[in-house]
């Protein structure tokens, strides 16, 4: 016990004075995360906007045309009952909400669009309100028949309200993916380059002449991976918190109980991986394409950056049994829904599964030498 | 130099069996590696206290008959016994009594040398006295140095440093100064010299003959895993020059290396 106690903290000195390790496992995620989380690929589609039609009205039907702009909509509108409506907007489902007044363009007088936003999607904002003002301008102009000359100011005008929507869009599905995309980063090429060096330059021989053996040592390195791996996890979700305003599920302690299980799965997986892929090859030539063969598909198949139902079927049906795919999933139950552990069991039995066969693997062709 | 001194008072005690009996015991031992007999019925002893020398070309089978008795190979038959130890049926109790420094051995990129030589202690079970030992090898302003920030000669002296930590009854050392320049060799045989003079038992290989006759009390000659003479060096000259044999080289009272040291002084360079 001593020895294992003695041998994990010799392991944590040496990968915390790695700097190389420490980049890969944490800046390098870090880096892409907030690179795609500012991004945000949510402002290269539409936005998606809520629509409450209580005039049904040649002009409010027109409005409608409009935004659907001969099929190339400026809008993805979801027409619907307020109240229904407003809920969505507040779960983050829609992006703003829409409603169109009783007896729009008939009154002489003003007739007043609410728009209702998420003041947490200010460039969904943006795009929304410049739609509404140009459809009403250009409806105004249609309905009026106006010559351009006496053209007049348009006697429709928008209100604008704010909500504090909970929606997190894409950056809620990005910092889970990421951090569970650095886990398997982590454990593989961590574990794999580590290994090998120490293979090849004949540390692990050196402990073969003692008589504890390089078996104990192996498991002190599991362990700091182990270590490393939760940490690395907590870095990467609060990084996401802090720069991207996402949350993990309610932000109580049991959501990050489960996401710390998670982070302990999946880098027990990950470890044993890599432990299989270094035990096996004899050098790092022979180890890199190997690592990189497993890692690649993976980080843009198993719904990192993009869900996996954008996939074609047949390889969706594939990548859904992914190692990563089961760790990314289940990290997004958690922060995105808030999910329990104990509703995870697909999940976990998954990454159970693969950590078997790793570990199989692993003791199969793991070679000293 | 001390190591004449030590060559004849071996000879003069003369035969293999002393007092105590042999610390090391080989009999009929061989390896093969497929259609190589890497170690081909080899028998040979070694006393307590003496600096035994394996000499041989490369692929002689000297490394892997010392790593046999360290227990990091098994060998295909034969019997080798380490300090009473069966070094076939229990390697572990082998290896928790002698001190290794292998061919080609690394330690941890990120650890220092004074926290590897813990590190080893540890593995033995053993509460080290770092600065004793970091002293004894010549390591002491170089103790929070990384292993890659070490010269050759440093590398060396922190491997002698680990094999130390257990304080063993035997050290088998492989090739310890191969690689080194004049000066760090002489620093090195200097090393091996004081911890023979604690009493272990020291078994090495090298390709330089000058080494092992400085060094070594007797020297067993190896070749294609058989060996093939076994005696002190002062011995094996004579019994060379019995047969009437004559150096074609003229024997002077200094070598090159002598002009080399002399010119250079004793002084190591590993900054």
């Amino acid at each position: 016990m001593r020895l294992y106690f003695v041998l994990t903290i010799a392991s944590l000195k040496m990968y915390f004075r790695n700097r190389q390790a420490i980049f890969w496992a944490l800046f390098f995620p870090m880096l892409i995360m907030l690179i795609f989380g500012l991004l945000n690929f949510d402002q290269f589609s539409p936005p998606n906007v809520g629509f409450v039609d209580n005039a049904t009205s040649q002009a409010s039907t027109a409005f409608k045309n409009a935004i659907d702009n001969g099929g190339d909509p400026l809008l993805d509108l979801s027409v619907g009952d307020e109240a229904d409506l407003l809920e969505e907007l507040s779960a983050g489902d829609i992006d703003a909400l829409i409603i169109i007044p009783e007896r729009f363009g008939e009154d002489d007088g003003v007739s007043t669009v609410r728009a209702v936003f998420d003041s947490r999607k200010p460039s969904e904002q943006g795009i929304t309100q410049t739609v509404i003002n140009d459809v009403l301008d250009s409806i105004f102009l249609e309905l009026a028949l106006v010559p351009d000359e006496f053209r007049v100011e348009s006697r429709f005008a928008v209100e604008p309200s704010f909500i504090d929507g909970q929606g997190e869009g894409f950056r809620g599905f990005l910092v889970p993916g990421v951090a569970a995309m650095a886990i398997m980063q982590a454990g593989i090429f961590g574990v794999v380059f580590t290994l090998i060096r120490f293979k090849t330059g004949g540390v692990l021989r050196r402990l073969q002449a003692t008589p504890i053996g390089p078996s104990h040592f192996l498991i002190g390195q599991m362990t700091t991976r182990l270590i490393v791996t939760v940490l690395q996890t907590y870095v990467l979700i609060v990084a996401g918190i802090l720069a991207l305003g996402v949350s993990v599920g309610n932000g109580t302690i049991m959501n990050w109980v489960d996401v710390t299980i998670l982070a302990l799965f999946g880098g027990a997986l990950f470890t044993v991986l890599g432990l299989a892929i270094s035990g096996w090859a004899k050098t790092e030539d022979v180890a890199a394409p190997v690592a990189n063969i497993v890692t690649l598909p993976m980080m843009f198949l198993s719904g990192v950056f993009f869900p996996v139902s954008v996939l074609p079927d047949w390889l969706a049906n594939v990548s859904q049994f992914f190692p990563l795919t089961y760790l990314a999933d289940g990290f997004r139950e958690v922060t995105v829904n808030g999910a329990s552990i104990t509703t995870l069991g697909p999940e976990l039995l998954g990454l159970g599964i693969w950590t078997a066969v790793a570990f199989a693997v692993a003791t199969r062709v793991f070679r000293w030498e | 130099m001390t190591g004449r001194e030590h060559t004849q008072t071996a000879t003069a005690e003369g035969d293999a069996s002393g007092a105590e009996g042999p610390i090391i015991s080989v009999s009929g031992l061989n390896k093969r590696y497929g259609e190589i007999n890497a170690v081909d019925n080899v028998s040979f002893s070694v006393r307590r206290g003496e600096v035994f020398g394996m000499l041989g070309p490369n692929g002689a089978g000297k490394t892997t008959t010392i790593e046999i008795l360290e227990g990091m190979r098994r060998a295909d038959s034969g019997s080798a016994l380490v300090g009473g130890i069966d070094v076939r049926r229990d390697p572990k109790k082998v290896k928790s009594i002698i001190g290794v420094q292998l061919q080609s051995s690394a330690f941890f990129d990120h650890l220092s040398v004074a926290e590897t030589i813990k590190l080893y202690g540890e593995l033995y079970g053993e509460k080290v006295d770092v600065d004793a030992i970091l002293n004894e090898v010549e390591l002491t302003d170089r103790r929070k140095a990384y292993f890659k920030q070490l010269s050759g000669g440093q590398k060396q002296r922190l491997s002698i440093a680990v094999a130390l930590v257990n304080r063993p009854q035997v050290m088998f050392l492989d090739e310890p100064t191969t690689a080194l320049d004049p000066q760090a060799r002489r620093h090195m045989w200097e090393l091996i010299e004081r911890i023979r003079g604690t009493g272990v038992t020291i078994m090495l290989t090298t390709h330089y003959m000058e080494e092992a006759e400085e060094l070594c009390d007797r020297v067993a000659i190896m070749d294609s895993g058989r060996i093939v003479e076994l005696d002190t060096p002062g011995a094996l000259v004579e019994k060379l020059l019995a047969t009437g044999f004559k150096s074609t080289r003229e024997v002077k009272l200094a070598t090159l290396e002598d002009v080399f040291i002399n010119l250079t002084g004793r002084r190591l360079r590993e900054d």
